[in-house]
């Protein structure tokens, strides 16, 4: 309950901050960008929506069951996690993608890859690769990786 | 939102734990050169990809005429029940009928620990279960997987008490408890013990802290059980977590090492064989060799930082073939005063890499990484 109501507070926040609040035929208006100098204020509020993020991938990078179930996914079916053979997100590589993955005999992305594991080792359900578990997971799996050398197709 | 301070180093929590401290330089890691059987064959590939590293780790415990024999190493199967997950059981149920069908036969067998995966008492039935099938002598020392429920209970009634110790054929054999001391971080959070056992369970979290450690009690009781040892005399320590510091945060260590070591100082002939790191891993620290042994459930990748470099490094798993990267091990002590341990890896003819292309730590060498932060944030 309390990380709903500081969640709803902090996209509250965000949409005054960015200015986000009107919309038209097309969607919700694009937010200006650059056009002022940034507040601090700004700058923990771009840092909190990363976090956030950071936050449920971590989650469900250990197979937090709460958290798989809030959304709507099966990432296992085997009682395994990701974090059990990625400890801090080791050996994920992130840095290292794109790249020819053998394991597929195909050109892979990070999220291929995420989806690889659920599916084949994990013997989990495969998740949109655009949805909203895909990016927590992408976000805390490159947030643990952060600072690693950019070393993209790298075997 | 924002995360807590990072938590003390655990090596700073240890110390408030221990008397010991942290390690200091006095504790040199030496080279010393092994026979292996690459060089023996005089293979000159052998040779020049192996340099002076043991491919297979021949241990020269000088014990005399006495006689030869095998034992045999399992650990690390992490069994959940049956209707979660049957693929551990059947690697469990392989190693066993292995270790059966070894010829010589192992005189006795290690089990090494983490038998479940969360102290599940049908966990533990489970194993004890498809370990009976062996009927050679079991001894066994827990792991964290299997104590942290009900803090040991059942798997004591099941096991036995650890330490233990007992002579075969001239050499000393002691089973150490590392996984039963840890600091309290349940109780002024309430945990129930499912929570308590989560949080143990999992490698890389912030909350169980630095729960790898012998204790004064265990030392003092290794201080008497060596006092009347012959300080040439081979002396082999089964512990779950490894006798030396390696990555304290994922205890990959044993907090009091120092302590230990200084009890084992004297002895000319000690060998250290662990599990918990499932992956090939060899150090030495004066004149105790440590010895890392795989798991039959899954490799964890090496750590970023502390590989011992004595270590060759095991080849790179496949994370499609469930056998892969995992197994057990069969040691001998032959006559001529030596043990061998071989790693049996199911589908593999080299355990070791051979390139830096297949190398479990090479393929890391662009990697920074950084602690989790869910488990430091609210409710945890």
């Amino acid at each position: 309950m309390k990380g709903k109501l500081a969640l709803a507070a902090l996209g509250a926040g965000l949409l005054g901050l960015l200015g986000a609040g009107a919309s038209s035929l097309w969607g919700p208006a694009p937010a200006l960008a650059h056009k002022a100098k940034h507040s601090q204020e700004q700058l923990d509020a771009f840092q909190q929506v990363l976090m956030e993020q950071v936050r449920l991938g971590d989650l469900l990078f250990h197979g937090d069951a709460d958290t798989e179930k809030q959304m709507n996914i099966k990432l296992s079916n085997t009682g395994m996690a990701c974090a059990m053979c990625h400890p801090f997100a080791s050996d994920s590589h992130p840095h290292e993608f794109p790249k020819f993955q053998e394991q597929m005999n195909a050109f892979a992305t990070l999220r291929d890859m995420i989806n690889w594991c659920i599916e084949k080792p994990n013997e989990g359900v495969k998740i949109d690769p655009d949805g909203p578990a895909m990016k927590a997971l992408e976000a805390y799996i490159y947030w643990a990786n952060r600072g690693s050398k950019l070393d993209t197709g790298r075997h | 939102m924002e995360p807590r301070e990072v938590d003390l180093d655990p090596r700073q929590v240890a110390m408030e734990i221990d008397t010991g401290g942290r390690p200091d330089g006095s504790l040199a890691i030496t080279r010393r050169l092994f026979i292996n059987k690459a060089i023996l064959a005089g293979t000159a590939a052998g040779v020049a990809s192996v340099g002076w590293f043991p491919v297979i780790n021949t241990l020269d415990l000088a014990f005399g005429q006495q006689a030869a024999f095998k034992f045999a190493w399992l650990s690390d199967t992490h069994l959940y029940p049956k209707d979660v997950n049957t693929r551990f059981v059947d690697k469990t149920v392989r190693a066993v009928k292995e270790i059966k069908a070894m010829s010589p036969p192992a005189d006795f067998l290690i089990f090494g620990g983490d038998l479940a995966q969360l102290g599940d008492p049908v966990e533990i039935d489970l194993g004890a279960d498809i370990l009976k099938e062996l009927t050679i002598k079991k001894h066994f020392i827990p792991g964290e997987h299997d104590w942290y429920l009900d803090m040991g209970a059942k798997w004591e009634r099941m096991f036995g008490k650890t330490p233990w110790t007992f002579d075969h054929n001239g050499v000393r054999f002691i089973g150490l408890n590392t996984v039963g001391f840890a600091p309290d971080y349940w109780s002024a959070k309430k945990m129930s013990p499912k929570e308590r056992m989560g949080h143990m369970a999992t490698l890389d979290g912030s909350v169980a802290g630095p729960w790898a450690g012998v204790g004064d009690e265990q030392r003092q009781w290794l201080q008497q059980t060596v006092s009347g040892w012959a300080k040439d005399r081979p002396l082999v320590v089964f512990t779950h977590t490894p006798l030396y510091e390696y990555y304290p945060p994922w205890n990959f260590w044993t907090r009091d090492w120092r302590e230990v070591n200084e009890i084992l100082k004297p002895f000319s002939n000690v060998t250290n064989i662990h599990g918990h790191t499932h992956q090939v891993l060899y150090n030495e620290l004066g004149s105790m060799r440590s010895i890392g042994m795989l798991a039959t459930s899954w490799p964890w990748p090496y750590a970023p930082q502390g590989v011992p470099p004595l270590t060759k490094p095991m080849i790179r798993a496949d994370p499609g073939d469930h056998f892969d990267g995992v197994g057990y091990s069969k040691l001998t002590a032959g006559a001529a005063g030596r043990i061998e341990n071989e790693y049996v890896m199911w589908g593999r003819k080299e355990v070791f890499a051979e390139s830096v292309v297949d190398s479990g730590t090479a393929d890391n060498v662009n990697q920074i990484l950084h602690p989790r932060i869910a488990d430091r944030m609210w409710p945890y």
